[in-house]
């Protein structure tokens, strides 16, 4: 039976902002929608209203003409639309059949038969009986889907699914999505990666600011039409000038950095060794979970590793906390922005506070100077064209990109010798990431040094002057992007190997 | 964020409500119940100088708590530092038990805050450099103290001329808190704890301490991040902790009671948890949450000896307040919505 999805004026206010102003889409199955949009666009806010996480102040939902009352996540489900989150709900110490016992309303036998029905259906690979902390990413996503195919969905919303994938998985998910849209499931497909839109989905439904801004046939768009609808600016396209000479000096090498751990959440390092030059940008490519954490934290000096020899402008400094290392010149910008990089709850002026030199003087004596935090910070908001001037607010109040820009400010405003960056572009919407991306740029320009580790190969071959992939916590050789490909990249991101 | 303080003050009205019922289910009038138990104690002079008398440890133990507990260090084992702190000082008073001199009192007290620092200090090392967790052994270490209290005053420290009684010498006045007013067992132990209200205040918001204390509170890894030193910090906020336990014990022993023996705290090293969450780990809200809690001590004193109903229905009361807390908190943060469950919907 074909389903179809219609939303209607729906509106949702926050104080001071309006995340969904008189949405109105309709859906029809068969096909497989795209729901683009920056950050803060509002795409987030209707999921969370079709999955019945919030309720919206006004406007309807209604499924086959049906008008749907939807105040909880039960009654989604209960409605048969089902969701795949970007953040997995799975316990990880539990086994893949208990995770997908939890909410079962059948007994185990007749919930095993079925479960093996969709695993052979979709040719999906997956050990029941594992821990799911023995699964990669894309598996968890596939116990996920498991579970919302196990409800026989009419509705399947996929929020940002390729976030966490190789292109690998992408692809294998992308063919079982495209055999649930031929069997009548109504597939909704969120996501800011513009290239994605056009590969699988039929239809886009642009967000600009709460509101759809256009809505229109994939195959009647190119990458630059829907970027331009979607940051509602043409944007400028930025390329970076490859800036390798040969006699610039090494500001900063590693040697013999190995790492073991006993938690079977981190990966061990196997002795790398690397330098960066001046002015250089060393891009580290992988996909999560290879060792990148371990290495940032080793690099920033949360983690101190015996043995290693990390020289920063002619002097050891492996066995410096990162505050230490900061007086030296160096700064970090973590992966994570919301509990590593800030802290949401604190005020714009204490996070800024967190990134605390000698000579910033921010704590005279160790009291804090407040005065001085606040005229610094309100340079940060202006420098780094943040969008608040109000340093006050509190961070969880920012959004990605503004928060990234916040934390990239901080970090730079001291006109750091070396920069450390880990995905600084994660999650981020269009005009964010050109704008941090310039600012990598105009750093290698003012002759400063920047590691990039990221996971999106396209922002590595876009900034880099030397490329390393990590794979199992082992680097391979350091290549000149020039002469990567991102086919290249991809095949050592596999664990192959090039020549 | 209003709500955030507010919640405190539907703790404590739900408490006195459900206490009322308690009351009435025992068989008496609840309004004249409550009468006794939260006006009559404070009703003149004397129980109001009583109920300073109770505040003052817990409001001491409280703000000193307030720093682990901001920070994410769970120190549960105040009674502990409280009962160490209380036999150094105590020590220190016995040495001088026959000699007078203005020094005697400072000394004392002194010994008294290292006593706690040095027994909070355990634990914290033990986190730090060991990995052991924080709650088990301070918790474990308060019986600890107990014990070795108990050892001191029935073996060495008992007082010779005094028949086996398992208590130490009476102190010298000069080792004694001086008493504010004539007739009334308030003492100047009360500007402790008000000084340790206004430095805590002044450390927490204004000190680069105060700002590692709430960045490590609200987020680990950023503290980690930022590079803070994270085991100097949980020591010096285990000292803190102490400290103020410590200087409670010492305030005790030389205010009100004058010597060691067995029970020298009603667990106000206990109760002193929820007047800090009460109090919402605020300086200025401990005052209040400890007068609110010191009252409950009180009102128990009152009603076993006008309802003949056993003293420890104050800690029927303080429990209530810890749990409305809890549920209001609960409450404040989550949306509560009756569900009709239909069979299978579920199951558990």
């Amino acid at each position: 039976m074909a389903t179809d999805l219609r939303i209607s004026n729906i509106s949702k206010i926050y104080p001071g902002c309006i995340a969904n102003d008189n949405v109105s889409l309709q859906f029809k199955s068969g096909k497989i929608y795209a729901l683009l949009g920056e950050n803060g666009a509002g795409k987030s806010t209707l999921v969370k209203i079709l999955s019945g996480v919030v309720s919206p102040d006004n406007g309807e939902v209604f499924l086959n003409e049906k008008n749907l009352k939807l105040s909880s996540p039960l009654d989604a489900k209960k409605n048969k639309i089902g969701m795949v989150f970007q953040h997995f709900n799975l316990f990880e110490t539990l086994s893949v059949f208990e995770n997908l016992s939890i909410d079962a309303t059948e007994d185990n036998k007749s919930l095993r038969v079925r479960i093996n029905e969709i695993l052979k259906k979709y040719n999906f690979s997956i050990d029941l009986d594992v821990p799911v902390l023995n699964l990669s990413a894309g598996q968890k996503q596939k116990v996920e889907i498991i579970r919302c195919l196990l409800r026989s969905p009419k509705v399947l919303i996929m929020d940002e699914p390729t976030s966490v994938l190789t292109e690998q998985e992408t692809e294998e998910l992308f063919i079982s999505l495209k055999k649930f849209c031929d069997e009548g499931i109504l597939i909704i497909y969120i996501t800011h990666k513009l290239k994605e839109v056009l590969s699988l989905c039929d239809e886009v439904a642009v967000m600009r600011k709460g509101k759809v801004v256009s809505v229109s046939q994939t195959q009647n768009e190119r990458v630059e039409t829907l970027a331009n609808k979607m940051v509602g600016q043409k944007l400028a396209k930025i390329k970076k000038k490859i800036n390798i000479s040969k006699n610039k000096d090494e500001i900063f090498k590693v040697k013999h950095l190995n790492f073991y751990s006993d938690d079977p959440f981190e990966t061990n390092l196997v002795n790398l060794n690397f330098s960066v030059k001046k002015g250089e940008c060393l891009g580290i490519a992988g996909i999560s979970g290879n060792g990148q954490n371990e290495l940032f934290q080793i690099l920033s000096g949360e983690i101190i590793t015996p043995n290693t020899s990390i020289i920063f402008r002619n002097k050891e400094i492996a066995k410096l906390n990162p505050k230490q290392r900061r007086e030296y010149l160096m700064a970090f910008s973590p992966e994570d922005r919301i509990s590593q990089a800030a802290v949401p709850e604190l005020k714009i002026y204490e996070n800024v506070a967190l990134n605390n030199f000698k000579s910033s003087n921010f704590f005279e004596k160790g009291l804090v100077n407040e005065k001085k935090i606040k005229e610094h910070s309100k340079k940060i908001l202006s420098d780094f064209s943040v969008n608040t001037d109000n340093v006050e607010l509190k961070s969880q109040f920012l959004s990605g990109g503004n928060l990234q820009k916040l934390i990239l400010g901080r970090e730079l405003i001291t006109a750091p010798e070396l920069l450390i960056c880990y995905n600084p572009t994660w999650g981020l919407d269009v005009g964010a990431i050109n704008y941090i991306h310039e600012t990598l740029i105009k750093i290698n320009d003012q002759e400063k040094s920047t590691i990039l580790i990221s996971t999106d190969t396209e922002e590595l071959l876009k900034l880099s002057d030397r490329i390393a992939v990590i794979y199992k916590g082992k680097l391979s050789k350091i290549m000149p992007s020039e002469e990567v490909t991102p086919e290249k990249l991809g095949v050592l991101m596999g664990g192959g190997s090039v020549d | 964020m209003a709500l955030y303080f507010f919640t405190p003050f539907i703790a404590i009205i739900l408490t006195i409500l459900g206490g009322g019922i308690i009351f009435y289910i025992l068989g008496f009038n609840p309004i004249e119940a409550l009468k006794f138990y939260f006006i009559t104690p404070i009703s003149n002079l004397y129980g109001l100088s009583e109920l300073l008398l109770k505040a003052t440890p817990l409001c001491l133990i409280a703000i000193g708590l307030s720093f682990c507990f901001k920070s994410n260090n769970w120190n549960i084992g105040a009674e502990g530092q409280l009962t160490f702190g209380a036999i150094v000082g105590g020590g220190v008073a016995l040495l001088f038990y026959n000699q007078e001199g203005f020094y005697i009192l400072p000394l004392v007290i002194i010994a008294g805050a290292i006593g706690g620092m040095i027994f909070a200090l355990i634990p914290a090392i033990l986190k730090t450099y060991f990995n052991t967790n924080e709650i088990l052994v301070s918790l474990m270490l308060v019986y600890v103290s107990k014990l070795l209290l108990d050892y001191l005053v029935v073996g060495p420290w008992s007082n010779p001329e005094g028949f086996n009684f398992p208590e130490t010498r009476q102190f010298s006045d000069s080792s004694r808190m001086p008493l504010l007013f004539e007739g009334l067992r308030i003492h100047a132990g009360i500007f402790l704890a008000l000084a340790a209200v206004m430095l805590s205040w002044f450390v927490l918001y204004k000190t680069y301490l105060g700002f590692q204390i709430k960045v490590s509170g609200l987020s680990l890894k950023t503290a980690k991040y930022a590079g803070f030193k994270g085991k100097t910090m949980i020591l010096v906020v285990f000292m803190i902790s102490g400290a103020c336990a410590g200087l409670a014990g010492v305030g005790e022993i030389t205010g009100p009671i004058g010597q060691l023996h067995r029970m020298i705290s009603p667990d106000y090293g206990f109760t002193a948890i929820i007047v800090a969450f009460l109090g919402r780990l605020n300086p200025f809200g401990i005052i209040f949450a400890s007068l609110v809690v010191a009252l409950t001590y009180l009102g128990a004193e009152t009603a076993q000896i006008f309802l003949q109903i056993p003293k420890y229905t104050g800690q029927v009361f303080q429990g209530m307040i810890l749990f409305f807390l809890l549920a209001s908190d609960y409450l404040l943060f989550f949306k509560v919505k009756i569900l009709s469950l239909k069979k299978n919907e579920f199951r558990h």
